[in-house]
């Protein structure tokens, strides 16, 4: 065989090109129907995939009032005013809010908070995002990203309300509840918000046919405010 | 191949047959040459058959990979310089003059300076950035981007820790052409085809080349075999060694180059082609063997990199270059005059290449390292949602939690204790497991399977179900806090021996430590010196279902009876359940299961499944601060008090020791705001050791917070629990200006009335009662 394959190689690729032609299966040169196993992951995995549906560098969009998302900067006393995100800045996926890079300022610091309780440029940029990804749908990508969130404030009970949200919005009302107690237990001194995860706990009760328990935690809300 | 030839000479022969009688000789070989072409035509559609059937299928099962978790990056993260470059060498990042492309980074002082790959992850892409991170004492001072503003937050691209492998352990990192660095595929052809973009598949050149060579030199130096040919071998055919596999290799060459372009068979080829032996995992393809033998992407190899890889496929073993370094190097430096002489690179460019060492990663590095026990965990809970399919062929991408840094830590901890109890008898025996957790999340950060953290065998931080000893204590007193009503930090408790006959008509004697009775205590002094005569009486006041029960809150399912000796811990639990109690414990009574992974991509980055933080309340944060109160008092002034002798005082720390009954297993158990570690020791075959809980796993423990430096806890009390002064002695309401007082937290209402302001002093304790204290503390368990 080897040596009739030296003999015969003139006409070799003629011969295998007028079976093809009969093959009952032709094949398009330049066009594999190639199904990978594996994406090539090149640098280490990355991103040569299209885009997910939403970007974290997505426009900014102006935060409206009533998105029902309070997020208190503590950058004061206890009591600091309720204020809605920050306008993200253009382009830039992150927002650099006005508290990052420095340490709050001098004078302010009555109430003093852990390193790992200020809301600050990380968490601020990740509850953005979340919201960003809640908003176009994805919420398993909101998720996560509060999770970072969690991860670098845990003891921050305003990313344990959006994560509680979230939880709800995904049809979980148990975890909604509970992570909202999670919640509550590091909202001392903080009546807005706790009122705020009271009303979360009495919707998730209400989502899990708990009335009685909905009402008794919308009381707990009302007691707050 | 052999089922077309076996019918060759039986049909041959029955045409000859039939030929014989009516046509000459020159008849029936134009017929016998017909008979061949046909069998020939024959045996080229079944080999075209097999050609494009692997090679448009899926050409490829590609094991899942599994990542610690990113590096997150902002302003005020607690990481010291050092650590983080650590994890930069880890991920192949390599010190310029200049950062200009990925995978550079650049020191200078207290800032660096670093290009980012940018990578998939679960919730979006990362992208590719420059960044100047600013180091200042034990943190990130501040965060920018090279040439722009600050920057909020940052993820680094994951370390590759591990991968699942099917039977056959081939593994791979696929690639595609453009992402190949500049010089790879003009070595490459250079040095192992030089014809390749002229052949149809075989090289008749190369092959006479080859033929003239192995002539001359008398051996069989040369191959001849085209890149093709290589990747037909590899792809279809067996490694054995004749000219039937020669011929069919070269058939097969021919009808895969008639079906698929150069590039395509370029790209297949450096996806295939085999450069290295890891133990039972084979090495396949130049994306994988960069990051094996560099920790880094292929596409930012430099051109000395690409020819040691290059050379290496002529004898992967041969030219390894961890183990014959100087082999590989000559190989390497030969492949290099090569391009020079072919001018594929400059000669300087040449020149500057082979003054460059080897820069193969060094194994034990961060980059080169295995970590069994935690793969061993991430593997099963995967198990339970994957088949094992998908896990070793679809190229999953695995997020876990694990922090390199952190499990570092934890076996350098680990190792350092065990050479420095060496000197005593027994302790050469002594097995260890480890579990370390972020109490605030629920996630694994790492795991030690055994002492050796290399060993992949019996994983005792998940297997060894080992007495817990004292461990089980805080569980007892919390039952009692959970009922303010009746017991506080301050009840009195009697320390003094008794004994009470069991259901199995057993008599039970309990006995401290050390063999003392400790008279009326607080309730407190009774955990925090891990006495047992007044924790079993109380635990037998309280129930010993009710503790049990308690237990199974705190997140552990057990089955065991309730026998009063479970209240001095004869239960026995691995190192991750205690882990997964202690957690509830340290995360304000809020049960977590325990999380190894985070996410599931596919292979192209597509969310496969999360693994979302779940908690449940289980107990009232009141009870949980009061016992964590107690718990402190273990580190302050109990059992556990050792750990400030290596431990900063302004470190609020709380845990438990456990020594289960002769020594047999030492136990710690203990957490800060951010980090819990339990750690176990023990003998395999469960006999005595020369190690308390104390002696033995607290200093493994201590070795590694001391080096982990988690954050302080939080004592911050809960709404219902209020603090007050008492008198050391009576336990009565003081003022806190009497010499002594001692602030205590209560659950609202339980707290004894206030006192008055007092002027007499108290007399304080004598220094050689202190000193003997001290002592008694360290040895007891």
């Amino acid at each position: 065989m080897a040596r009739g394959l030296d003999v015969n190689k003139g006409w070799l690729v003629p011969m295998a090109l007028l079976l093809l032609a009969g093959c009952a299966t032709p094949v398009q040169r330049g066009s594999i129907p190639v199904v990978e196993a594996g994406r090539p992951v090149g640098a280490g995995g990355v991103a040569v995939t299209r885009a997910p549906a939403t970007q974290p560098q997505a426009a900014p969009r102006p935060q409206p009032q009533d998105s029902g998302v309070v997020v208190m900067v503590p950058q004061g006393a206890a009591s600091a005013p309720i204020q809605t995100f920050p306008a993200a800045t253009s382009g830039a996926p992150i927002s650099t809010g006005s508290t990052f890079g420095s340490a709050p300022p001098a004078g302010s610091s009555s109430v003093t908070l852990a390193a790992d309780e200020r809301l600050d440029g990380p968490v601020l940029a990740l509850l953005t995002s979340a919201q960003q990804m809640e908003r176009s749908g994805n919420l398993a990508g909101a998720s996560a990203s509060l999770e970072r969130a969690q991860r670098i404030a845990p003891r921050e009970p305003q990313v344990l309300y959006r994560l509680a949200e979230v939880r709800l919005a995904q049809g979980d009302p148990v975890q909604a509840e509970q992570l909202a107690r999670r919640g509550l237990t590091y909202a001392g001194g903080r009546p807005a918000l706790q009122a705020s995860l009271w009303e979360l706990i009495a919707r998730s009760r209400e989502q899990q046919g708990d009335a009685a328990g909905a009402a008794q935690a919308r009381q707990r809300a009302k007691v707050q405010l | 191949m052999t089922r077309s030839r076996t019918p060759a000479p039986r049909n041959s022969r029955s045409r000859k047959k039939s030929a014989r009688a009516s046509r000459p000789w020159l008849g029936w070989l134009v017929k016998l040459g017909l008979v061949g072409l046909v069998l020939f035509a024959g045996l080229m559609v079944y080999l075209d058959a097999v050609v494009q059937e692997k090679f448009s299928g899926k050409r490829w099962t590609v094991p899942a990979k599994v990542y610690a978790r990113p590096l997150e990056l902002f302003a005020g993260l607690k990481l010291t310089r050092e650590d983080f470059l650590t994890e930069l060498q880890a991920l192949g990042y390599r010190r310029t003059p200049k950062v200009q492309g990925p995978g550079e980074l650049l020191v200078s002082g207290n800032q660096v300076e670093l290009h980012t790959r940018g990578f998939q992850f679960y919730d979006g892409a990362e992208q590719a950035q420059r960044l100047r991170v600013r180091f200042s004492g034990n943190q990130v001072a501040g965060l920018s981007q090279a040439g722009g503003g600050a920057l909020a937050v940052a993820r680094l691209e994951p370390l590759l820790i591990g991968g699942l492998y099917p039977a056959h352990n081939e593994d791979r990192i696929l690639i595609q052409l453009d992402q190949v660095p500049p010089y790879l595929l003009e070595t490459l052809v250079a040095v192992e085809d030089r014809e390749f973009y002229n052949h149809f598949g075989v090289s008749p050149k190369s092959i006479a080349r080859a033929m003239w060579v192995n002539t001359t030199s008398g051996a069989l130096v040369q191959g001849g075999s085209t890149l093709t040919q290589q990747l037909v071998k590899n792809f279809f055919l067996t490694n054995e060694r004749s000219l039937t596999r020669k011929g069919t290799e070269a058939l097969m060459a021919v009808l895969l180059e008639l079906h698929y372009d150069k590039p395509q068979i370029l790209e297949a080829y450096l996806n295939e082609v085999f450069l290295g032996q890891d133990g039972q995992r084979a090495i396949h393809g130049f994306g994988l063997a960069s990051q094996y033998f560099f920790g880094q992407p292929l596409g930012e190899l430099r051109l000395h990199q690409v020819a040691l890889l290059v050379g290496m496929v002529k004898g992967p073993s041969y030219y390894n270059p961890r183990r014959y370094p100087e082999r590989a190097l000559e190989r390497r430096n030969l492949v290099l005059d090569l391009l020079a002489e072919l001018g594929v690179a400059s000669a300087e460019e040449v020149a500057r290449a082979k003054q460059a060492p080897l820069e193969v990663s060094s194994r034990g590095s961060l980059a080169n390292t295995s970590y069994p026990a935690f793969l061993d965990m991430v593997k099963r809970q995967l198990r339970q949602d994957y088949r094992d399919e998908d896990l070793t062929e679809e190229g999953l991408r695995v997020f876990t939690s694990l922090d390199p840094i952190l499990q570092r830590k934890a076996e350098t901890a680990m190792a350092d204790t065990l050479k420095r109890l060496g000197g005593r008898k027994g302790v050469d025996e002594v097995e260890a497991a480890m579990v370390v957790t972020n109490p605030q999340t629920g996630e694994v950060q790492a795991l030690l399977g055994s002492r050796q953290p290399r060993f992949a065998g019996f994983n005792r931080a998940l297997d060894a179900q080992r007495p817990i000893g004292s461990l089980i204590k805080p569980a007892i007193y919390l039952t009692a806090l959970e009922r303010p009503s009746q017991y506080t930090l301050t009840s009195w408790l009697e320390d003094e021996p008794f004994s009470i006959k069991g259901a199995d008509g057993q008599i039970w004697q309990p006995k401290n430590y050390d063999r003392q009775a400790h008279g009326t205590i607080f309730l407190y002094q009774g955990l925090a010196q891990s006495y047992n005569l007044s924790t079993a009486k109380l635990g037998l006041e309280l129930g010993v279902p009710d503790v049990l029960k308690t237990v199974a809150r705190l997140g552990v399912e057990q089955d065991w009876p309730a026998y009063p000796s479970m209240l001095l811990g004869a239960g026995a639990l691995s190192p991750m359940q205690v882990a997964t109690m202690y957690q509830t414990l340290a995360n304000g009574g809020f049960s977590t299961p325990l999380r190894g992974i985070r996410s599931v991509l596919t292979a192209i980055g597509e969310p496969l499944k999360g693994y979302p933080y779940e908690v449940q309340q289980r107990f009232d944060p009141g009870a949980i601060h009061l016992v964590q109160e107690a718990m402190r008092r273990v580190m302050r002034e109990g059992t556990a008090r050792s750990v400030y002798n290596q431990l900063p005082s302004s470190l609020t720390l709380a845990g438990k020791t456990g020594t289960s009954n002769d020594s047999r297993d030492s136990w710690f158990a203990g957490f800060g705001q951010d980090l819990l570690a339990v750690v176990w020791m023990g003998r395999d075959d469960n006999g005595k050791t020369p190690l308390t809980g104390a002696s033995g796993a607290l200093q493994v423990w201590t070795g590694f917070m001391r080096t982990a430096a988690p954050a302080p806890l939080d004592r911050t009390p809960p709404d219902n629990v209020t603090l007050a002064w008492i008198d050391p002695y009576s336990g009565r309401g003081a003022d806190q200006s009497c010499v002594g007082a001692l602030q205590m937290p209560y659950i609202r209402g339980s707290e004894p009335p206030p006192g008055t302001p007092c002027g007499v002093p108290q007399q304080l304790q004598e220094p050689v009662e202190q000193v003997m204290d001290w002592v008694r503390g360290w040895l007891e368990q």
